[in-house]
């Protein structure tokens, strides 16, 4: 019985996969921590783990084709080193667990593990991200959206491997990140706010806004975005009870053993409307 | 004022512990040894109908109360908890039987198999169901483990001829105490005599408990403090049950036994600090000056007994404050709920009844309409005036310059006349807090209860060995009693030895609580190196020994609660700095300015280590050590939900000691381990209600409750 495999090739690793049901490992920050047992036993894994964190394949930031493509195993130390990452997922990153945390942990996994609260999904939902799946029959690319299902669930196939992000060069003069952590450093969400925004001649001519922990996905609102869109900033503070009534049907939040639902809908209301009644301040 | 035993030294423990040497409980593997994990109540009550285990392989056992030879009870103050439960069960948690063998994967796919038959109870949960008679109690006929009453003055009287009445309610919740070591022991029985090492504060609490349980003579029974990696109070009352555990493990067996927790049981299942509902009222003459007070305490003390009546007491002699109050009348109850239960933990219910008085006499001020840091100053109890006991505050009383230091620091008056005139953007405030603590124990525990005794053994090297009970668990004990002695002696530090307390070696000096043991035990000492010193040109090995005396000038009694609460107190003021985030209520806490009282440091160092130490443990406490029981489960089991401050939380804090020399303490030192925590929280909790113009009436002052506040516009 094959309890673990560690391929040298990605083509390896998706044979593995093709062969039959397997559990991707790479930093194992939250794979690890969720199977703890009595100090002094191992973790069990209900399938055989595959150890892809070390996959040459899966590393590094490259900028080939104008889009910026990250390997899924790149860890999250290595996105805060690298000037081609986007400084809003960058900010979201540094607040990211610990420094040791950061060392193992990936985007990848980060990803996959598909918390509610994985800090760096609202930037990539923002960044209208991609995520890279592969198989050992082919390649397909999906909206970051369509690739979270939910809490613990992904479209990725149980033969697929995510190998990499991609996110459009697109560079935004307004951008903002918010993570309302449980303290100020080695903390879970309770809630994270990320956006983009551009601005043009008083009117707003790009605006995404996505919500991390609020709802069992990602909230992004392109009806709410919709209803600003090319309009002149001083319009904002009049259309903020449209814009809350577009938020509120999406904001599901729950109670939980760090914060409560009526917290995590507030804040992020207060989050939406300072950032929305803060543009004519940004340059 | 510098005084040389204040000179900071290397601690001893410094090269072991950072070379990564230091023996803890769990680097220990003596030979044979075998491991144990414990059953535990999935119910918050429930008689319990049949216990079905598996067969056992070779060489695992079960261990259940029927392997307990003597009492199966834990020896604390009442003899209410079981080590293994009985016919029933009263928290979630709580200790059935343990599983023993070699193999960790084997036992618990023994624990797997064990089916437990309970048939449900309708449990106890919160002070209200505590308080419903429509449920059977938990305790005695009404709930409550305790239950005390003591006034003085003339109560009724100053109420009804009030000008004014402002009341209050106070609440506070759980706190655990997160020391960086869990709980563990292991046991050894060997020729007839049981031997419990462990990560403990008091040696001979956990010896005496074994005695009871074992029913042995105390020369059949051994216990040795290993090096402990914190305590915080959490070691002094919860180790006794687990030593008894592998105590028995280890008879049954033949075997040593390690019982260790990891981190998310030992959450889940020890002793925290106790939730508390305080109920304050006030009464006013004309001229603004409070004429008596009125107290209601209640603590949530859990499903056992345990330490909480004195808990209970500490809160209750505490909750006048530093203030001295013409009449004040003091109700408490230590109320049973079948939650896990409560204990020990740094101010000793204390905190509680601070957080409760100094936010309350806030209120009464603003309600007046005056300064609440003046209305304050003008009731600061002062050398000669009486306790909220009616003993006497017999040494002087330096809050005036503790204040006048904090103030330097912080620029409180200036600060708070600049945060009044809020621009709206920012929500700033600063608040401060004045604070006491009642070093050693209660009333005449020392004389009557603890009756410790220290010895000197001067090897014929010249070499003097340290003879005391009292453990190093990183406060720093191995080095200040050591510093005590050798100043005495006038030798050198290095030729005085303390090493872990062993009870076959150390007679009883007490329990390593209540910030008594420099003052205390390092004032035996000091008389003992004196009596040494006096034979030290006498050739060969010599011994001294010194027992307690209690000072004549110090009365209690305990039936009316009246008299010297304590021997002596030490004093405190902190200020508070913060700012409220007007979008998500987070409170960022900008700098924390202290000053102190703890008559002489025994080293400057290590109290700056306690002061920092304590300010952050009460910071936490006050404001993100959220910890919620829900249908008698704690819903914060890991130190992931469990939120405790990182560096990145740690503000700026600045402190300064004041020089109050108390003749009865070693040099003229007093206690200081909890005093540094108490006032952290009520100055956090004044500095909010002040960025945000409301009263704050509940620890912690969570985001989530600062949005009900600021929604609805006042607390509760």
């Amino acid at each position: 019985m094959v309890t673990a495999f560690t391929p040298r090739t990605l083509v390896e690793a998706l044979r593995f996969r093709d062969a039959g049901p397997s559990i991707p490992f790479a930093g194992g920050t939250d794979l690890m921590v969720r199977r703890k047992r009595w100090s002094g036993t191992t973790p069990r894994f209900e399938q055989p783990a595959l150890f892809i964190g070390g996959l040459p394949e899966l590393q590094g930031i490259t900028t080939g084709d104008g889009v910026l493509t990250i390997g899924a195993a790149t860890t999250l130390t290595a996105l805060l080193e690298d000037g081609n990452v986007p400084a809003l997922l960058q900010q979201a990153v540094a607040q990211m667990a610990s420094p040791a945390i950061r060392n193992g942990g990936t985007l990848g996994g980060n990803l996959c593990n598909a918390s509610p609260a994985a800090d760096t999904m609202p930037p990539l939902y923002a960044l209208d991200a991609a995520v890279v799946l592969q198989s050992a029959a082919g390649t397909r690319e999906l909206p970051i959206e369509e690739f979270i299902q939910g809490p613990g669930r992904t479209a990725l196939a149980g033969n697929e491997l995510l190998v990499a992000v991609r996110i459009p060069p697109r560079q935004f003069k307004i951008s903002a990140y918010r993570k309302v952590g449980t303290r100020k450093a080695d903390a879970l969400s309770k809630l994270s706010f990320a956006a983009v925004a551009e601005v043009d001649d008083g009117k707003l001519t790009e605006l995404r806004i996505a919500l991390g922990a609020v709802a069992p996905r990602v909230v992004r609102s392109r009806a709410a975005e919709e209803l600003l869109l090319d309009r002149p900033l001083r319009q904002i503070a009049d259309r903020l009870p449209e814009i809350q009534a577009a938020y509120a049907e999406l904001l599901r939040p729950i109670d939980d053993q760090r914060s409560s639902a009526a917290y995590r809908r507030t804040v992020a209301w207060n989050l939406i409307r300072d950032f929305l009644l803060g543009l004519h301040l940004k340059p | 004022m510098s005084h040389e035993i204040s000179r900071p030294v290397a601690k001893i423990d410094n090269r072991e512990k950072l070379a990564g040497d230091a023996q803890y409980l769990g680097d220990l593997h003596p030979q044979g040894m075998l491991y144990a994990k414990t059953l535990r109540s999935v119910k918050a009550r429930a008689v319990i109908r049949a216990i079905t285990v598996p067969p056992l392989p070779e060489g695992y056992f079960i261990v259940d109360r029927h392997d307990v030879p003597g009492k199966n009870r834990v020896k604390i103050l009442s003899d209410d908890q079981p080590f293994f439960a009985e016919d029933r069960v009263n928290y979630i948690g709580e200790p059935i039987l343990l599983v023993v063998g070699p193999e960790k994967e084997r036992i618990l796919a023994i624990l797997d198999g064990i089916r437990v038959d309970y048939e449900d109870l309708p449990p106890i949960l919160t002070l209200a169901d505590a308080e419903r008679s429509q449920l059977p109690p938990l305790f005695g006929a009404d709930n409550y483990f305790a239950e005390y009453h003591f006034s003085r003055g003339q109560v009724d009287e100053a109420f009804s001829r009030a000008a004014r009445v402002i009341e209050g309610e106070y609440q506070t919740g759980y706190q655990e105490h997160v020391y960086l070591e869990p709980q563990g022991v292991l046991a050894v029985h060997e020729a007839g005599k049981i031997t419990v090492y462990g990560s403990i504060q008091c040696p001979y609490y956990v010896k005496n408990a074994l005695i009871q349980a074992f029913g042995w003579d105390g020369d059949r029974v051994r216990v040795v403090q290993t090096t402990t990696g914190g305590g915080f109070g959490g070691k002094e009352d919860y180790p006794s049950l687990i030593a008894g555990q592998a105590g028995f493990a280890a008879l049954k067996t033949g075997r040593p036994v390690q019982l260790l927790f990891d981190r998310a049981e030992d959450i889940e299942v020890t002793t925290k600090r106790h939730p508390s509902a305080i109920r304050l009222r006030t009464a006013l003459d004309g001229t603004g000056r409070i004429t008596a007070m009125e107290a209601d305490i209640r603590l949530n003390a859990g499903a056992y007994a345990g330490l909480s009546a004195v808990v209970l007491q500490r809160s209750m002699f505490n909750i006048a404050g530093v203030y001295q109050l013409p009449a004040l009348k003091v109700r408490g109850r230590a109320v049973a709920t079948n939650t896990v239960p409560n204990g020990a933990f740094r101010g000793f219910g204390s905190p509680q009844a601070f957080f409760a008085v100094e936010t309350h006499l806030d209120e009464v001020a603003r309600e007046l309409g005056v300064d609440p840091l003046e209305f304050k100053i003008k009731h600061m109890a002062k050398q000669g005036d009486w306790t909220a006991t009616g003993g006497t505050y017999q040494q002087e009383i330096k809050l005036p310059e503790l204040i006048a230091e904090v103030e330097e620091l912080s620029g409180y008056r200036r600060k708070t006349a600049d945060f009044a005139r809020r621009d709206g953007a920012r929500l700033q405030g600063i608040g401060m807090a004045l604070f006491l603590h009642g070093c050693g124990f209660t009333g005449s525990g020392e004389r009557d209860h603890i009756k410790a005794r220290v010895k000197l053994h001067k090897r014929a090297d010249g070499q003097v060995e340290v003879l005391a009970a009292n453990a190093d668990m990183g406060q720093g004990l191995r080095t200040t009693l050591r510093k005590i002695v050798a100043q005495t002696l006038e030798r050198p530090l290095e030729t005085i030895i303390y090493d872990n307390p062993d009870t076959d070696r150390v007679p009883d000096s007490g329990p390593t609580v209540a910030s008594r043991t420099v003052m205390i035990v390092g004032k035996l000492l000091e008389e003992a190196a004196r009596k040494l010193k006096a034979v030290w040109d006498q050739p060969g090995e010599q011994e001294v020994v010194k027992d307690y005396e209690h000072p004549a000038n110090i009365v209690w009694d305990n039936d009316t609660f009246s008299g010297d609460a304590y021997p002596a107190y030490s004093w405190g003021v902190n200020a508070v700095e913060v700012e409220v985030d007007p979008s998500t209520y987070q409170i960022d806490v900008k700098g924390v300015w202290s000053a102190f009282d703890v008559g002489v440091a025994i080293d400057e160092r290590i109290i700056r280590g306690q002061v920092e130490g304590g300010v952050l443990q009460g910071l936490g406490y006050g404001s993100l050590e959220v910890m919620e029981c829900r249908d008698g489960r704690i819903q914060q089991r890991s130190v992931t939900d469990y939120i405790i401050p990182t560096a990145l939380d740690c503000p700026r804090i600045e402190s300064r000691l004041i020089d109050n020399p108390y003749e009865r303490g070693p040099f003229g030192a007093k206690g200081a381990g909890e005093l540094t925590l108490v006032g952290a929280a009520p100055a956090l909790a004044l500095a909010v209600g002040n960025a945000l113009g409301v009263p704050i009436r509940r620890l912690p002052v969570t985001p989530e409750y600062l949005m009900e506040v600021m929604e609805h516009g006042g607390a509760d």
